[in-house]
């Protein structure tokens, strides 16, 4: 893999990340980040649909239509989003209870969209994949850096796995409470926005004047 | 016909073969390119479209296929393990089959019918609100003689639906389990949790021999009043939600007092005042 190829991976993990530099794809980064879980498999679910969708409209790209061009990103990104959805339903059946009707929104996620609006109609199938990857991957991402503090403080578990002793509870003597605003969508745009604030301090070139 | 494209000038010539010269720029016929199906000819457009719905349909229609088998046994599982979770017992640790002895379907009469397997019970739940109203009305019984009945109905969006189990006085609630598909989250969803489903745990849906179910009640089930037994808090928020549980469960167990008045132990089996007096003495 040449450097550029490695640059596509890459460089949509922190310096062009979809969810905290284009703030696309938030609505479901608040609605499935309330445990781990749910947000790895969300975050896998989506970095398959736009790696496949970028690699498909690549293929497709000199012989789609400019007229319905978006018509058939929609029929194919809703293609793999089924797929998607069936193989979870056959597999991991608890998971896709839990994510639910967020997996079909996939389809509406802006950023399946938006990268094979942008790069795959005007690359090459390879780099198009590696995009794909590399967005799906930054989306992970974050989903899984908001989840982690949200399972963490709002239910002291992570990955269901208890952190924080029972003992330490104010129920059993303790002096320790679950922070309860942690469980609900406000607060995820809450650690979205620090998020950004870090990751903005540490990238100067991204901070508008 | 074909089409032949000027690369100088961007004449398009129409013919069996380029021209000799571009009649605009006089280029020569080398400067001239075929030029490629038309992308934007609305008989492409259509073609195109019909093609691409044909092989997404068949692609899924063979993903569907291939996965039905595993879903359903996904679904088949989830049922059970529901069912187990309703009696109080942990699914993971208690399988199904350690747990329920019997599955039957009984008829408007409370009578079990003959000749129906365990397939056919489960088959009949996957429409429930139809098998009711065929007169189809199937129960689960445990090995310590509490029953299961499955429970349908309509929250604020969309469908909710559970397990009720009863002790085997068959008027006392052992535990309950709901599930809903899209009541709102915070709100309505919250009957899905154990907190909401843990009020039940004793509660009674017979007053002496009337049937009169369990209610959620707005702003909390009053301790003072004498219907107590038979109330469980509404969720705050939630109120048409909680009024498809109460209905939901009031309607769903209605089809089979039959059948539990008719299972009930004797009443001085029950009740025997006399040995009350002497174990106080």
């Amino acid at each position: 893999m040449n450097s550029k190829s490695v640059k596509f991976l890459t460089e949509p993990l922190s310096g062009s990340n979809p969810v905290i530099v284009q703030i696309l794809g938030i609505c479901s980064s608040l609605a499935v980040t309330v445990q781990l879980k749910p947000a790895i498999v969300m975050g896998l679910s989506v970095m398959v649909v736009t790696a496949f969708a970028n690699l498909v409209m690549s293929l497709l790209r000199k012989g789609v239509p400019q007229r319905i061009r978006i018509i058939v990103q929609l029929v194919v990104i809703a293609t793999l989003v089924i797929l998607v959805d069936q193989i979870l339903q056959a597999f991991v059946y608890d998971v896709s209870k839990q994510l639910s009707v967020y997996v079909g929104l996939i389809i509406t996620n802006c950023i399946v969209m938006g990268r094979v609006e942008a790069f795959a109609l005007g690359n090459r199938p390879w780099d198009s994949f590696l995009d794909g990857v590399g967005n799906g991957a930054g989306y992970a991402l974050i989903l899984v850096i908001i989840a982690f503090f949200r399972e963490l403080l709002g239910s002291g578990a992570l990955l269901g796995y208890r952190v924080i002793p029972e003992s330490w509870y104010i129920a059993n003597g303790g002096c320790y409470a679950n922070c309860g605003i942690m469980l609900f969508p406000p607060m995820a745009l809450i650690i979205v926005g620090c998020i950004i604030w870090f990751h903005r301090s540490k990238n100067p070139s991204l901070q508008e004047k | 016909m074909a089409k032949y494209i000027c690369n100088v000038c961007g004449y398009v010539h129409e013919g069996t073969s380029a021209p000799a010269e571009c009649p605009v720029c006089k280029a020569p016929s080398t400067e001239f390119a075929k030029k490629g199906i038309d992308v934007n000819n609305n008989g492409y457009i259509v073609t195109y479209s019909v093609i691409m719905v044909v092989i997404v349909a068949v692609l899924l229609a063979l993903a569907s296929l291939s996965l039905k088998s595993r879903q359903n046994a996904n679904r088949l599982n989830e049922k059970k393990q529901q069912i187990v979770l309703a009696l109080g017992e942990d699914p993971t640790k208690t399988p199904y089959e350690s747990v329920i002895s019997q599955s039957l379907v009984l008829d408007k009469d409370g009578v079990a019918k003959q000749g129906v397997s365990e397939d056919d019970v489960f088959a009949s739940m996957n429409d429930l609100k139809t098998t009711f109203l065929q007169g189809q009305f199937p129960i689960f019984k445990s090995n310590d003689g509490c029953v299961v009945i499955p429970l349908i109905g309509v929250g604020l969006w969309d469908k909710i639906w559970g397990y009720i189990a009863l002790a085997p006085d068959m008027n006392t609630i052992k535990g309950i389990v709901l599930d809903h598909k899209g009541e709102t989250p915070g709100l309505g969803a919250e009957i899905a949790t154990a907190k909401h489903q843990a009020q039940y745990v004793g509660k009674q849906i017979f007053n002496d021999a009337e049937f009169v179910s369990v209610v959620l009640v707005k702003g909390g089930a009053n301790k003072n009043s004498q219907n107590y037994i038979h109330e469980v808090d509404a969720i705050t928020g939630g109120t048409k939600t909680s009024n498809g549980v109460s209905d939901m469960i009031k309607d769903c167990l209605s089809y089979y007092v039959s059948f539990l008045k008719a299972n009930m132990p004797k009443q001085e089996e029950t009740v025997n005042p006399e040995n009350v007096v002497s174990n106080e003495q």
